[in-house]
């Protein structure tokens, strides 16, 4: 869709004490799309996403942010600049309702007291720009939502603050069928709304369901950033597991820390 | 339609255009600023106001000072559709049940019946519970509302002249005159218009949905059948007769399962609701909660529901691709139970759609769900109506 990404990431190192973590990482993200982030388990998604969110500080590379050049440091930079994300386990609080939730800690004053009224308000006005009929009344406490409704809020609350990009760490873990379903519907729908949105993801078919495109993380090296329309299941899985499919991913030779931009490829290159 | 020699339209055709523009523009977005709504329709200040005035005088819009803008000024009044009072009642009748609703000028469902449909009923026993639940809402309207007509949606093949049900396979309709029989139930003079579910409900999701904007758009409605509305350059592609986009019934293979068409092969025989049932050996269930049933144990592990689903996914991609290549959609969206299929086989759609789909024809290809979802049907049926009165705003009431 939109040309120029709002995040790019170029050359990001990250080692934890001797071990490398990631290796010369490129990454992109457009507003407007939905761009998936893959990789088995140790391959880096959550160090990436740390370090995007600046809780983690990288060793070596440049960050991108609306063409501009940035550097965060701590995740106060990454919220001021709309990064915003959403973790699996949601840190929402259960003994709250879910405005005090969407304004933990960054509450609306009028004078001295708690301006309710408006948070109540931005809470509703967000939740139906999002299309979200499941949630009843919004005093009601999270500890009485059910698990796609909890996700639905936490999301909710990323977006509630102008964000521009949003990240989801497997949204729809351990949520069942029907609630998949709306989680992935509401995902969709913050990049129609023009955000950008990053999702982690262990399951083919949310990566399929929404993406626009997929990013292939394999032993701290990204291997290939495809558009989702060139790419099947299996390349996709490939790429997970060997990190490499045909002509996609890392050369035969072994790579010495730099050989991992971003596969581009043209449509037709796969088949 | 006039097809008289003349050199342009009359005073009181562009009135008319204007009234229907100026309508149509409030009632797909809403409250709008008189300042927006002479941007848009590109007609000065003046002229907006004296058709304000008039519609507001046949009761179908209202103009109200707005919220405060914050800005310096007098603030541009804001023209409101009478969502309240003005309505179209709408029906759909689907395989398993029948719905009925009042929708109001700018979209919004006002109240809704919902009953159960018995697999065999035919039109002239349905509309007697249609027109049940149509009396029972038209009890709590308010006395001075305007009814612009009814639109009924129906799983099956219409007759665009005269609504006739020709033929609807999944419910067991034959030449069911379904219009007719409502009307008569009804005994009131206001028009009805049937159309078949796909279509409207692509109709509706154009108008007010996730397809808003787009011009090319392929709306697939999946329950027993499937059915898809097409709508290529900004309009309705509705055939000859009425009947195009029977695309449950391509055959794709070759001496296949029999279908309740009396073929074989046909495209919803793999996809559609008796094909998963049986590929994943619950031949003697049915209904979407069976469905649910399918992809839930699916998703638990079961490995015969498994493959049901990731076999019936890897042919909706083949459909899909295969309409791709011939409409060049930017739009497809999956309703009905597609939407369930689609989201529970993902993957394997997108890869055969990925692998059969021409690389041209892919580029901007977007697979979508129904913002309007189940609604979209009720929608649609009403958007029929109200088509009508923004052909002509002054004419209807």
């Amino acid at each position: 869709m939109s040309a120029t990404p709002l995040l790019e990431l170029r050359g990001i190192d990250k080692s934890f004490g001797p071990v490398q973590v990631l290796r010369d990482v490129a990454f992109a993200a457009y507003p407007g799309e939905v761009t998936a982030l893959v990789g088995d388990n140790g391959a880096g998604k959550s160090t990436l996403v740390k370090c995007i969110s600046g809780i983690h500080p990288t060793d070596a590379g440049e960050f991108h942010f609306d063409g501009r050049p940035v550097s965060i440091n701590s995740p106060r930079d990454a919220a001021a600049l709309g990064i915003e994300v959403v973790y699996q386990d949601l840190a929402l609080c259960d003994n709250l309702d879910i405005v005090q939730n969407m304004f933990l800690g960054r509450e609306k004053r009028s004078g001295i007291v708690l301006d309710e009224p408006t948070m109540e308000q931005m809470a509703a006005e967000t939740l139906a720009g999002l299309s979200v009929r499941t949630v009843k009344s919004l005093r009601q406490h999270v500890s009485s939502l059910s698990g796609g409704q909890r996700q639905t809020v936490a999301i909710a609350k990323a977006v509630l603050w102008n964000s521009k990009l949003v990240i989801l760490d497997e949204p729809t873990a351990a949520l069942g069928v029907a609630q998949t379903a709306q989680v992935l519907e509401l995902v969709r729908r913050l990049a129609d709304n023009g955000l950008a949105v990053v999702l982690i993801s262990h399951n083919m078919n949310d990566v399929f369901a929404v993406s626009d495109r997929i990013a292939a993380l394999y032993l701290g090296q990204m291997v290939a950033q495809v558009k989702t329309s060139d790419i099947t299941h299996s390349q996709v899985v490939e790429l997970i597991t060997a990190g490499r499919s045909g002509n996609l991913g890392l050369a035969d030779t072994g790579s010495n820390g730099t050989g991992a931009a971003p596969a581009d490829t043209t449509p037709g290159a796969v088949r | 339609m006039t097809v008289a020699m003349r050199a342009g339209p009359s005073q009181d055709e562009i009135r008319r255009q204007n009234l229907g523009a100026l309508l149509r523009y409030v009632h797909v977005r809403g409250a709008t600023t008189r300042a927006e709504l002479t941007t848009a329709l590109g007609l000065n200040r003046s002229t907006i106001g004296a058709l304000t005035a008039d519609l507001a005088g046949a009761g179908l819009v209202s103009e109200g000072t707005p919220k405060e803008t914050g800005r310096a000024g007098r603030p541009s009044l804001v023209v409101r559709p009478e969502s309240a009072r003005v309505y179209a009642y709408a029906y759909s009748i689907e395989v398993d049940r029948l719905r009925a609703a009042r929708v109001g000028l700018g979209g919004e469902v006002l109240d809704r019946r919902e009953l159960e449909r018995p697999r065999n009923l035919v039109a002239g026993a349905a509309a007697p519970l249609l027109a049940d639940a149509v009396r029972e809402m038209h009890r709590s309207v308010p006395p001075d509302s305007i009814c612009v007509g009814a639109g009924v949606a129906v799983c099956g093949m219409v007759r665009r002249e005269d609504g006739l049900v020709r033929l609807s396979p999944t419910t067991g309709w034959v030449d069911e005159p379904i219009g007719a029989a409502l009307a008569a139930e009804l005994g009131v003079d206001v028009p009805i218009t049937v159309g078949n579910v796909a279509d409207v409900a692509a109709f509706a999701e154009h108008a007010r949905g996730v397809a808003a904007g787009c011009d090319n758009v392929i709306y697939l409605y999946g329950d027993v059948g499937v059915g898809a509305g097409i709508i290529a350059g900004g309009r309705r592609l509705t055939g000859h007769g009425g009947y195009s986009g029977e695309v449950g019934h391509m055959v794709v293979v070759r001496d296949g399962m029999r279908c309740d068409c009396g073929r074989r092969g046909c495209w919803e025989t793999e996809i559609g609701e008796h094909g998963l049932l049986r590929a994943a050996g619950r031949s003697d269930a049915r209904g979407r909660e069976a469905l649910l049933a399918v992809f839930d144990a699916a998703d638990r592990g079961d490995a015969r529901a498994q493959t049901a689903v990731r076999q019936a996914g890897d042919w909706l991609g083949f459909g899909v691709a295969n309409l791709v290549n011939i409409f060049n959609p930017e739009m497809v969206i999956f309703g009905g139970t597609m939407r369930d299929l689609y989201l529970a086989a993902a993957a394997q759609v997108r890869s055969r759609l990925n692998s059969n789909g021409l690389p041209a024809c892919l580029e901007h290809v977007r697979l979508r769900t129904p913002k309007l979802g189940d609604d979209a049907a009720l929608i649609g049926a009403a958007e029929l109506a109200f088509e009508r009165l923004l052909a002509d705003p002054l004419d209807v009431g």
